[in-house]
């Protein structure tokens, strides 16, 4: 689905139509593709590998998850949002991405029928963070572009760190 | 009445932002609505406060409190709708604004500070009003909230 451009609402027919996930961190809540979510799992059972950074060089990201012979970097949903301190439960594992996320609470499955371009005014990191704004029951979310909770460079910055911890995780998988 | 002077007049809607009264130009307004439901989300950009939603349109809430009196402005009874340009595209906000709003059309006194957030003022009453330059008040509000978070990170 494409944001509708200028900001009217607009895509009522079905192939418009689009599954999300909402969820919330620190009281505010946020929509995500369900094509996105590979799969939503307890904060305390990732089903995998967990392994601690131990020289963070990104805030928002403390932990390595090693699953199926992939490794995912876990994110701090309320870091990334800037958010205040939260209770992460859940962790959103993120498809074709190298990121999981860290979020309080899942919410609900919904059908997205109107995606709003996020109006030009907002110049903040929010452009990276959103793909658009949603109205699901009376309320405006943000729905959030996956591909940022990691940008390329994060990538590449966390990769260059924690290259030592992915080959013992890889390699104490192969010795699985 | 001089043709200089005519030729400054126009129409202007004055309202109330916070404790003071402030004037922008007819033109970029675009209506006066009442307070709606805004809906907060996270983001970065200073002065915006959330959306409303007004005749099918996200409209962002823009605080000119911070630019026009140095602090956020108090709950609005009303908005009052404007049209920027940014970036090429035309976008909406919706001011908070406190009291009553009115159109008078009046001459446009020059300022005497050229970078200043206002581009002259009205003499309504014998009450000397600011007429706002928008983009100018909105980046010296914002400047004003970045310097206090760079002090607050200290």
């Amino acid at each position: 689905m494409k944001p509708v451009t200028p900001y009217a609402l607009a895509g009522r027919g079905p192939q418009s139509r689009e599954q999300v996930v909402t969820f919330s961190i620190a009281d505010q809540s946020f929509a995500v593709s369900a094509a996105a979510v590979q799969e939503i799992r307890a904060a305390d059972n990732l089903g995998g590998v967990v392994r601690e950074i131990e020289q963070p060089v990104l805030s928002k990201v403390r932990h390595i998850v090693e699953r199926d012979g992939n490794a995912y970097y876990v994110v701090s949903g309320q870091e990334h949002f800037h958010l205040r301190r939260s209770r992460p439960a859940s962790v959103l594992i993120l498809r074709g991405l190298r990121a999981a996320v860290l979020v309080d609470r899942i919410e609900e499955m919904a059908e997205m029928r109107v995606l709003f371009t996020l109006p030009a005014s907002f110049l903040g990191l929010e452009r990276g963070w959103y793909r658009g704004l949603t109205v699901l029951n009376g309320r405006v979310l943000p729905v959030v572009d996956p591909r940022g909770f990691l940008t390329g460079e994060e990538c590449e910055v966390l990769e260059q760190s924690t290259a030592e911890v992915l080959q013992t995780m890889q390699a104490g998988e192969k010795s699985r | 009445m001089s043709f200089e002077v005519q030729a400054n007049a126009g129409s202007f809607v004055v309202a109330q932002i916070g404790d003071r009264r402030i004037a922008l130009p007819r033109e970029i307004i675009s209506e006066l609505i009442g307070s709606p439901i805004v809906h907060s989300f996270p983001h970065t950009t200073p002065l915006l406060t959330g959306v409303v939603i007004r005749r099918g349109l996200i409209v962002p809430v823009l605080d000119l409190g911070p630019g026009v009196f140095g602090r956020p402005s108090p709950p609005g009874r009303f908005f009052l709708v404007v049209k920027r340009e940014i970036a090429g595209q035309t976008d909406f906000c919706a001011i908070p604004v406190q009291g009553e709003c009115e159109i008078v059309s009046n001459v446009l006194n020059p300022s005497e500070e050229e970078e200043g957030c206002a581009i002259g003022f009205l003499e309504v009453n014998g009450e000397r009003i600011d007429v706002l330059n928008l983009e100018r008040t909105i980046a010296s509000g914002a400047a004003a909230i970045q310097h206090a978070r760079a002090e607050a990170a200290l």
